[in-house]
C-alpha cells in the first residue's frame, strides 16, 4: 500500500522532473526520516528549557538585587550580541573538549552533540525571552505588585503569582516569535554533525544530484514546524485573554 | 454618631510616634502622631499631597520611616527588619487602594481565594466558602466567575475590599477608595464601609467624602503638609475646629 502510494509519488514527481528515487532507499530513506524526528526532538526540548530559562533569567534580571542582576545582564548582553553558530562551536569544539579532558576521554563524556545543541539553544533564546519577560514585568504597574505585597505576599511569590503571569500575556507575541525562530536554528545542529533533517538533505545530495527535490522538503518540514508553533502560540493567546482587559 | 459607651476603654491599636519620612529632599511626614483605638474607625482627611497615603504605607511596612515609632498591636513596626516580619504584619493588615488593583489575569473568586491558600494554607474548600460568603457581603454573589475587565469601578472595588477582608484582617486601610468611582457607584462601596464599621472592624479611611467621615468615624484627623494639624470628634472638626486651616479647608470644601 504505502510502497505503491510511494512509487506513484515518485512516478508524478518525475513527469516535472524532479528526482525522489532516495525515497525507495531505505538505506537513505531511513536517516532522512530520523532527521525528521531528531529536528522535531531538537526543537521541543530547546523551547521548553528555553522558556525556563528565560523564566530564571528575567526574575534574575528584575530582582532588583545588583549581585544578581548585573552578572545575568552581563550573561544576556554577550549571548544576544554574538551569533549562536559561534556559540556552538565554542560549546562543542572548546568546552566539549575541556569536558573530554576532565573526565577522562570522549567515552566517559555524557554529553553528545545533541545535547550540546539543545543547551545553546536554551541559553541563546532563553535570554532573547528574558529580554520580552523583563519588558513584560516591567510593564505590570507598580501598584499590582504594591497590592500583593499588601496581602502578605512575598516578593517571589508576587512575581510567581501575579508579575509573571501578567508579564507572560504581556509577552506572548515576542515568545512565540522568538520560538518560530529556535525551530529554524534547529538547523544549525548540521554544523556539528546532528543528523536532524539538513544534515540528513546534505548527507543524500553530496551523494545524488537532487539538491531541489530536498530542498523542497526541507522547507515543508520547518514550513510544518513554525506554523505548529505559531497555531500553539495564538491558541495561547485566545485562551489566556484576560476578559475586559485592555484591548 | 457611632460611639459606643466602651469607646475609651478599648485598647490602642494602631500607634505613630513623631514620625519622618522623607523622598530626596521632599520632607514628606514631618512628625506624624496618631492612635488609633481597636473597633474605631479613624478618617484622615486633608489636601492632595499632603502625606496621607504616605502615612497608610508607613503602617504597613510598604514603607519605611526614617524617624519615629510605629505599632501595631504588639508589633513594632519601625524595628521590623526582615522580609518575613513584614510580611506577618501585612497578612494581619488589609489595604483598599484607589484603583482597585485587583489581579486582572484572575477571576472575582480566585481573586479573593489566592491570598489564603497560598500565604495562609488555608484549603480550597474553606476559602472558596468564605470567598462566597464575602461576596454575599459586599452583594456581587453573582459576579464570582467574572473578571475584574468585566466590572464597573465600583464592583471591583467591592472585590478588593472582599479581597482584603478574606485574610480575616485586625485592621484595614483604605485609601481614598470612590476617588475613582463614577459617583452612582460610591453609594455602594461607601455602603460596604459603614457595615464594617458597624460590625467593628478597625478601619483607617483616606477619604474626601466628607458627609460619610463625619457619618462613620470615631475620629478625624485633619493633615496639612506632613503634619496633623488637628484631631478630634466629627462634630468638633466639622463644626467648631479650633485651628483656622482646619477651618480653612472645611470650608473651601463646603462652597
Ligand atoms: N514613591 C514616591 N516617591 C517620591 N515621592 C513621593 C512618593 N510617594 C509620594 N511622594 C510625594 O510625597 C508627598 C505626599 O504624597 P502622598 O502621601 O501620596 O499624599 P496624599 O495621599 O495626601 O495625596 C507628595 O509630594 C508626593 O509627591
Ligand atoms: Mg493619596
Amino acid at each position: 500500500m504505502i510502497e505503491s502510494l510511494l512509487n506513484a509519488f515518485i512516478a508524478a514527481a518525475k513527469i516535472i522532473g524532479l528526482n525522489y528515487s532516495f525515497l525507495l532507499s531505505a538505506y537513505e530513506r531511513g536517516p532522512w526520516l530520523e532527521g525528521i524526528g531528531i529536528t522535531i526532538g531538537l526543537a521541543l526540548l530547546s523551547i521548553v528549557s528555553s522558556l525556563l530559562v528565560g523564566i530564571v533569567v528575567a526574575s534574575l534580571l528584575t530582582s532588583g538585587k545588583p549581585w544578581l542582576a548585573n552578572p545575568t545582564r552581563a550573561f544576556v548582553e554577550l549571548t544576544r550580541n554574538t551569533p549562536t553558530l559561534v556559540q556552538l562551536y565554542c560549546a562543542f569544539f572548546v568546552l566539549n573538549m575541556l569536558i573530554n579532558q576532565a573526565v577522562g576521554g570522549a567515552q566517559n563524556n555524557p554529553l553528545s552533540a545533541f545535547a550540546w545543541v539543545v543547551i545553546v539553544l536554551s541559553l541563546h533564546y532563553g535570554a532573547i525571552h528574558a529580554e520580552a519577560l523583563r519588558a513584560g514585568i516591567e510593564a505590570v504597574p507598580k501598584v499590582t505588585r504594591e497590592s500583593a505585597l499588601s496581602l502578605g505576599f512575598s516578593r517571589s511569590e508576587s512575581l510567581r503569582y501575579v508579575e509573571l503571569p501578567l508579564a507572560m500575556r504581556f509577552a506572548l507575541p515576542s515568545l512565540v516569535n522568538n520560538l518560530v525562530n529556535l525551530v529554524k536554528s534547529t538547523a544549525l545542529g548540521s554544523a556539528i554533525a546532528v543528523g536532524e533533517v539538513t544534515y540528513a538533505s546534505l548527507m543524500i545530495w553530496t551523494q545524488r544530484d537532487n539538491v531541489l527535490e530536498l530542498m523542497i522538503f526541507i522547507f515543508l518540514v520547518y514550513g510544518i514546524l513554525t506554523l505548529l508553533v505559531a497555531r500553539a502560540g495564538s491558541w495561547l493567546e485566545t485562551h489566556l485573554r484576560m476578559p475586559g482587559y485592555g484591548h | 454618631m457611632p460611639h459606643t459607651e466602651t469607646h475609651h476603654e478599648r485598647p490602642t491599636l494602631v500607634q505613630l510616634r513623631d514620625v519622618h519620612l522623607s523622598f530626596g529632599s521632599n520632607k514628606v511626614l514631618k512628625g506624624v502622631d496618631l492612635n488609633v483605638r481597636q473597633g474605631d474607625a479613624v478618617s484622615i482627611i486633608g489636601p492632595s499631597g499632603s502625606g496621607k497615603s504616605t502615612i497608610l504605607r508607613c503602617i504597613n511596612g510598604l514603607l519605611a520611616p526614617e524617624r519615629g515609632e510605629i505599632v501595631v498591636g504588639n508589633t513594632p513596626v519601625h524595628a521590623l527588619k526582615t522580609e518575613a516580619d513584614r510580611i506577618a504584619l501585612r497578612k494581619r493588615i488589609g489595604f483598599v487602594f484607589q484603583q482597585y488593583n485587583l489581579f486582572p489575569h484572575l477571576s472575582v473568586l480566585e481573586n479573593i481565594v489566592i491570598a489564603p491558600t497560598r500565604i495562609l494554607g488555608t484549603d480550597r474548600q474553606t476559602a472558596e466558602r468564605e470567598a462566597r460568603e464575602l461576596l454575599a457581603r459586599v452583594r456581587l454573589s453573582d459576579k464570582a466567575d467574572a473578571y475584574p475587565g468585566q466590572l464597573s469601578g465600583g464592583q471591583q472595588q467591592r472585590v478588593a475590599i472582599a479581597r482584603a477582608l478574606a485574610m480575616h484582617p485586625e485592621l484595614v486601610l483604605f485609601d481614598e477608595v470612590t476617588s475613582a468611582l463614577d459617583p452612582e457607584t460610591v453609594g455602594e462601596v461607601l455602603a460596604v464601609i459603614r457595615e464594617l464599621v458597624q460590625d467593628g472592624l478597625t478601619c483607617i479611611l483616606v477619604t474626601h467624602e466628607m458627609r460619610f467621615a463625619e457619618e462613620v468615624s470615631h475620629e478625624i484627623v485633619f493633615t496639612e503638609g506632613g503634619e496633623i494639624v488637628e484631631h478630634g470628634t466629627p462634630q468638633t472638626i466639622f463644626h467648631a475646629p479650633r485651628n483656622p486651616r482646619t477651618h480653612g479647608f472645611i470650608n473651601a470644601l463646603r462652597n
